[in-house]
């Protein structure tokens, strides 16, 4: 008996029974194709440096915690606190900006970071989001992520 | 996916190809979908993650260091994502939000299709517990095979980026895995 070969229709199986039972849902499928609008060659990316759900050590007993995000692209440091109540950034060194929370490859209506660069949403942020932050001579979009 | 092709697909994409990126999205993210499903997230947080890490790439997409491992780079950012759900469910037990709730079936039951005609029952019977068996592995096996099931079939690269383990044991787990499928397939006489 051909062990390989017997492996093989099974697994050749199995990929059939996921297409049918467990498939990628055409939604989602059409949702990527339509993410190339948010490829951006203008803007700066602030890379994720700190998560505190990756990099925090956790509270014993604490619940609720806010999750706590900083973003940097070159000099721009981006502080971010996500709590159920909303989001609550800091623009470092403080500066005023304009701030999109982007949930998608839809266009969104920019909030105003004020003279100390702080800025807070209403609403948390549900599923995946960015922040586009624009200054006088700077655009600065941060890593996707999911709040 | 071969390599070389989607490192061109990825170039031309960063030229402004939609066609390319549409290429890249339709031959990647059977296998985004498959390291999602192999983390056990509920449907909404698969949803999600899912999405995530499209936007990402996206975002990334002309920075991109090494394009023909593009595979590897989107199977290595889901898992990230999906290790941070979990760490954020441990933490925050948020699940029971209607809201989330109310998003899981939105896709219609994927089963119901297969059960419209009277020929196909017994074909899907046979898909239905073998699928059942494969759901009731080890959650090691589960999650090797479910990222191998993709499709297209991903490389042992892209595989060893979804899941974090060597290349080299890939194979010898891959056959491990099959075998135990196989022998719990032939325990319930259904081979």
């Amino acid at each position: 008996m051909n062990d390989d070969f017997d492996s093989g229709l099974l697994e050749e199986e199995l990929r059939q029974a996921a297409a049918v039972l467990d498939p990628l849902p055409p939604a989602l499928l059409q949702i990527a194709v339509d993410a190339y609008a948010l490829h951006d060659l203008d803007a700066r990316v602030a890379e994720l440096t700190f998560d505190s759900l990756v990099d925090a050590i956790p509270v014993r007993g604490a619940t609720d915690v806010p999750r706590m995000l900083t973003f940097t692209a070159g000099e721009v440091t981006l502080d971010v606190e996500v709590t159920a109540e909303g989001l609550m950034g800091q623009v470092l060194p403080p500066r005023p900006a304009r701030v999109e929370v982007l949930g998608g490859p839809q266009p969104t209506t920019p909030l105003t970071a004020d003279d100390l660069g702080r800025f807070t949403t209403a609403t948390p942020p549900s599923g995946p989001f960015a922040l586009r932050l624009h200054t006088d001579d700077d655009v600065v979009v941060t890593e996707w992520l999911r709040a | 996916m071969e390599r070389t092709e989607v490192g061109a697909l990825v170039r031309s994409a960063v030229d402004g190809d939609a066609a390319a990126w549409k290429a890249i999205v339709e031959g990647l993210g059977p296998l985004v979908w498959s390291v999602v499903r192999a983390h056990r997230l509920s449907d909404a947080d698969a949803h999600e993650v899912y999405q995530t890490v499209w936007f990402r790439f996206a975002q990334h997409l002309g920075r991109i260091r090494e394009p023909d491992k593009t595979g590897s780079w989107l199977a290595s950012t889901a898992r990230h994502e999906c290790l941070k759900v979990h760490r954020n469910a441990r933490r925050l037990m948020l699940t029971d939000d209607p809201q989330l709730l109310d998003r899981v079936s939105e896709d219609g039951a994927p089963e119901q299709s297969l059960l419209e005609s009277e020929e196909a029952a017994a074909q899907s019977e046979r898909v239905r517990r073998l699928w059942q068996e494969f759901e009731e592995l080890g959650e090691r096996c589960r999650q090797l095979l479910r990222v191998l099931i993709a499709s297209p079939p991903p490389s042992y690269q892209e595989v060893s980026a979804a899941l974090d383990i060597a290349v080299g044991s890939i194979g010898p787990l891959r056959q491990r895995c099959l075998r135990r499928l196989r022998a719990r397939l032939e325990a319930r006489g259904a081979t």
